[in-house]
């Protein structure tokens, strides 16, 4: 047996190592780590630059775009989305009996340069005619004889003008005149000629529309720039990117003003009935229950005949109090679920045997521990916010012309939608973007606030 | 990390296959979705097909079928106030008089007739109910009591009034009996006039002074009118069936006394539809033969290469204003100023853009006849001129005068409907930027603008009138002080003076010269602005010809109608 000597040696430790002792990452809070997570989320990323992108658009936007939404610019109605259009000046419109000096020529021709003013016609007169009727076409007449638009129907043989003014656009058209039988209806013959019509404002429509810029001397028969609109216009000459603009303030406002209002006294509701629990919970979930039960529409409609909203005034005050008086049962029936369940946690009856208020507990331990639950239902109740704006716009309830929002000009773009497809795309487009926006926003901010989806990276 | 790097890896890949996965759902998503579409089609057309002939012209069966914008409320002749009722009306019933194709006024159930000053004597011609009874006398003298029967308040029953104690019966203040109209036999009916009328042959062409038999409107129990089988047929065509909400059959009616002149033997109301978008395709497909159209669908009309016509239907458009005394809209100037301060000819050439409008300028419009020829030659209406210097002289007027800082929002009433939405939004503009007057609109459906109109909650209101009979009356009337249409209450001794002379006279001249008068009475005192004359853009089916359209009367008559296969 050999004698084991121990030496102080011995009993030192064998190493210390210093590095195991130091945090290597630096600590996190809550708030950090949900940032982390979030920014490691492309999708939630960019989603979160989309709806700061489309904020910007709404309260910078009409700084940078300072055209009025309301100013209807007639000469450019259902403009497709392009560059700004040239057009000539030319004298104000003058009234015209047909009585100008024939130019020379025979047969169907023009009296003078066709505009967008104007298109004057004239023609030798036809023995044996009743009358004419004046068309005009977009297309060559080919072997259906089809004339196109009816423009008027002439009923004595000596009067052989016309004066068409009847939506001109800067394009060529096909214009006939068809003699009439005594019965007044048309025969086979047709003279036909295509004319080529110019884009022309005066000098007096340019400088209401604020188009002769500064210190330019503008004469007639010079050019002058049509006011631009990137996005087109609308139905009635109104430019859409300003009027997506103004839109985008009403649809933005009621998406994130009435949800933050309903979901701020939803927790409040919630905490209450979930802390204190027994009949108070009972009495108050069972309002909710109530409230869950009301129709919205019908009680939205009946707020806005209360609130005395006197017609062609906006509904956008009712529309909110009725979102914020019905939206709350859902975030409050969350929170109280949540706030039950953390009562009965170890942490908490720690807390409370440490001998922590009431107060405390709340603010320390149950709201940060249900923020996951509550931001998430603040993005996911943006866009039905928004979604809920913009029913009531399309069906005549929501903002009063001549506001827009986008629910409403959705309203009026399908009616051209054949047509003049940009009026609705526009505003539909900003719709499912920011909806879309929100709720991936909203589903990533859930990976990233659920405290129990920690660790997983 | 060796180990996070695989589930790094694994994550990829399971995403890579978790997105493969999504991909062929997807595809197989959108290729159900195809046959479901597709099934659901097929299914569609095999009903469409038991429905049974739904081309636009059947030339086999000598059938068109035709769409209404809306089904008839009733068809009780005596209660009859809308215009699609009285298509379908004019097409299975006949009154005295009738329009022809070329707006020609000629006989109907009357043979003769001689109208003078005190008196009108019908002479019936031998016809028949579609039930083989003869049409008496008698038929109209009970449907004219009965539309003139308090009990019944036929919102028609005015335009009987000018028959003796018409009026004082439908007050309540004489018996029906009073009436003074009497069957003499069963083919002479005299009527006697309460003051001289010289439209009274224009007016008994008219729905209300169709005839009903007496012994079956009675059997019918207070149904009459509301289904096929409760009305009786004296008409070109008769009802065979009528689906509520969907369809109406018209036949060839075989006891019309003028059943030569019939040339279809069915006219099919198959759609009952009012989206013109709806309407168009409807059309396109070869389903009806014809088919209004909007602005919107004017260029597709073209690439069609269809063959489009126009008619102008008689009503006239206008912001009437609102002149009772707590009114605003009360103040001349105020009115005078926004009637300056707009163009209808922007309107019309700008904004609405159907080929058909015509500008407004007066009340009377452009089909109405003069002593001679047409009124608005006879009479050119007031020039108007846009002038927004004068229009401001005006409005500074109208404020000194109110009393008023600035002025208040003004309310403008406006119905429903794709135009009369563009024309409010477009004034509302107008008198913003010319005036700097605040206009607030307010959107009702049809019954409740009516109703806000009654009880003149408005300051101005989008409203237009449509033709009752083919004289300048029917629009002159509409601002006389005791009608009831006179929505906004004007009230003008000179005007009513001048709607009594145009009423009682049976001289041309005179009457003309009243209504002369009066156009330049409503343009200088702004009784109202005038904004357009409706036309209407439409397209036909080029097999069926002679489709009448026009201003008074049924605005469209199939009755002179044909098919040409030859297009």
């Amino acid at each position: 047996m050999s004698e084991t000597t121990f030496s102080a040696r011995d009993f030192e430790s064998v190493h210390t190592d210093e590095a195991v002792q130091v945090i290597a990452r630096p600590s996190l809070s809550y708030w950090q780590d949900a940032w982390v997570r979030l920014k490691d989320n492309r999708r939630a990323l960019f989603s979160l630059y989309l709806i700061l992108a489309l904020l910007a658009f709404t309260i910078a936007g009409p700084w940078v775009w300072t055209v009025d939404p309301q100013t209807q610019d007639l000469d450019q109605i259902s403009r497709a989305p392009g560059p700004a259009a040239q057009a000539t000046i030319v004298a104000p419109y003058v009234p015209w009996d047909g009585s100008t000096l024939a130019p020379p020529g025979t047969g169907l021709r023009l009296a003078e340069p066709a505009t967008t003013q104007a298109v004057r016609l004239l023609w030798e007169p036809v023995e044996g005619a009743r009358g004419y009727r004046v068309y005009r076409n977009l297309f060559p007449i080919g072997e259906e004889r089809a004339f196109g638009l009816p423009l008027f129907d002439i009923l004595d043989p000596l009067d052989t003008s016309f004066e068409d003014r009847l939506d001109l656009k800067p394009r060529n058209y096909f214009y006939s005149v068809v003699e009439l039988n005594p019965d007044g209806e048309p025969t086979g013959a047709h003279q036909t000629i295509e004319v080529d019509v110019e884009r022309v404002t005066t000098l007096e429509e340019a400088a209401a529309a604020g188009l002769v810029p500064e210190g330019a001397e503008l004469r007639e028969g010079d050019s002058v720039e049509l006011a631009f609109h990137p996005l087109g216009t609308d139905y009635l000459g109104r430019d859409m990117l300003a009027r997506l603009m103004s839109g985008a303030r009403v649809s933005l406002f009621i998406g994130i003003f009435a949800p933050i209002l309903y979901i701020l006294f939803g927790v409040v509701y919630g905490a209450t009935a979930g802390f204190f629990g027994r009949w108070v919970d009972q009495v108050l979930m069972r309002f909710s229950d109530f409230v869950v039960a009301l129709p919205f529409l019908l009680f939205m409609i009946l707020i806005r005949v209360a609130s005395g909203v006197q017609p062609g005034e906006s509904g956008i005050a009712p529309l909110v109090i009725a979102l914020v008086l019905l939206g709350w049962p859902a975030t409050a029936r969350l929170v109280r679920g949540q706030i039950l369940q953390i009562r009965e946690e170890g942490y908490v009856s720690a807390s409370r045997l440490l001998g922590a208020k009431t107060g405390y507990l709340v603010l320390r331990h149950m709201i940060p521990n249900t923020m996951g639950v509550i931001l998430v239902t603040l993005t996911f109740a943006v866009p039905s916010a928004i979604f809920t704006e913009a029913f009531l716009s399309f069906i005549g309830m929501g903002v009063a012309p001549p506001e827009a929002s986008w629910g409403s000009m959705c309203n009026e773009g399908i009616k051209t939608m054949l047509t003049y497809p940009h009026e609705l795309i526009f505003p539909a487009l900003f719709i499912s973007i920011t909806v879309l926006a929100f709720n991936m926003l909203g589903d990533g901010l859930r990976d990233a606030l659920d405290a129990r989806m920690r660790g997983t990276e | 990390m060796g180990m996070s790097t695989t589930q790094v890896a694994t994550e990829e890949s399971f995403s890579r296959s978790a997105g493969k996965q999504l991909a062929v759902y997807a595809l197989a998503a959108v290729a159900l979705l195809a046959l479901l579409m597709w099934l659901l089609n097929l299914l569609a057309s095999l009903t469409a097909s038991a429905a049974g002939s739904s081309t636009a012209v059947d030339a086999a069966n000598n059938t068109i079928t035709i769409r209404l914008s809306e089904e008839p409320p009733q068809l009780d002749t005596t209660l009859l106030t809308d215009s699609v009722s009285g298509v379908v009306i004019a097409h299975v019933m006949e009154g005295l008089l009738r329009y022809d194709q070329h707006q020609r006024l000629v006989p109907g159930m009357a043979e003769r007739w001689e109208i003078n000053a005190e008196q009108a004597v019908f002479n019936l011609r031998d016809a028949l109910w579609s039930d083989g009874e003869p049409v008496t006398a008698h038929d109209f003298v009970f449907a004219w009591r009965t539309a003139l029967d308090p009990v019944n308040a036929s919102e028609y029953a005015f335009i009987l009034y000018p028959i003796r104690n018409a009026e004082a019966i439908n007050r309540g203040e004489l018996p029906l009996d009073a009436l003074g109209a009497r069957a003499e036999g069963d083919r002479t009916l005299v009527v006697d006039l309460e003051r001289p009328v010289a439209f009274f042959d224009k007016l008994t062409a008219f729905s209300t002074y169709y005839p009903v038999r007496q012994d079956f409107y009675e059997a019918t129990g207070g149904r009459y009118g509301a289904d096929a089988d409760q009305l009786l047929y004296n008409g070109p065509f008769t009802m065979e069936s009528w689906v509520h909400g969907q369809s109406l059959d018209l036949r060839k009616n075989p006891r019309y006394w003028d059943r030569e002149r019939i040339r279809l033997d069915r006219i099919n109301v198959a759609y009952i539809v009012s989206d013109a978008n709806a309407v168009l395709n409807l059309f396109k497909d070869g389903k009806i033969s014809l088919a209004s159209l909007t602005a919107e669908n004017l260029a597709e009309a073209m690439e069609q290469r269809w063959h489009i016509n126009r008619f102008m239907d008689g009503s006239v458009f206008f912001i009437e204003f609102n002149h009772r005394p707590d009114r605003l809209t009360r103040n001349r100037n105020l009115r005078k100023a926004m009637l300056l301060a707009q163009d209808p000819n922007e309107l019309v050439y700008k904004v609405i853009k159907i080929p058909g409008y015509l500008p407004g300028e007066s009340l009377f419009p452009v089909f109405l006849d003069g002593v001679r020829g047409k009124f608005r030659e006879e009479y050119p209406a007031p020039e108007h001129r846009m002038d927004i210097a004068r229009a401001r002289q005006h409005l500074e007027k109208a404020r000194v005068e109110l009393g008023l800082d600035e002025f208040p929002p003004l309310v403008m009433l406006t119905g429903d409907n794709p135009v009369s939405n563009i024309q409010s939004e477009y004034f509302q503009a107008v008198f913003k930027k010319n005036l700097g007057l605040e206009i607030r609109i307010d959107r009702q459906i049809f019954k409740q603008r009516l109703d806000k109109m009654t009880k003149g909650q408005f300051d101005m209101v989008l409203a237009g009138w449509g033709p009752d009979y083919n004289d300048a009356l029917t629009y002159g009337d509409l601002f006389a002080s005791w009608n009831l249409n006179n929505r906004g209450r004007y009230a003008n001794p000179e005007y009513d003076r001048l709607v009594g002379v145009a009423q009682g006279s049976l001289d041309a001249k005179v009457r003309m010269d009243a209504f002369d008068a009066m156009q330049r009475i409503i343009y200088e005192d702004a009784v109202l602005i005038v904004n357009y004359e409706r036309g209407q853009a439409y397209v036909t089916d080029p097999r069926v010809k002679g489709i009448v359209r026009r201003a008074v009367g049924a605005e469209q008559d199939y009755t002179y109608a044909y098919i040409d296969m030859d297009g």
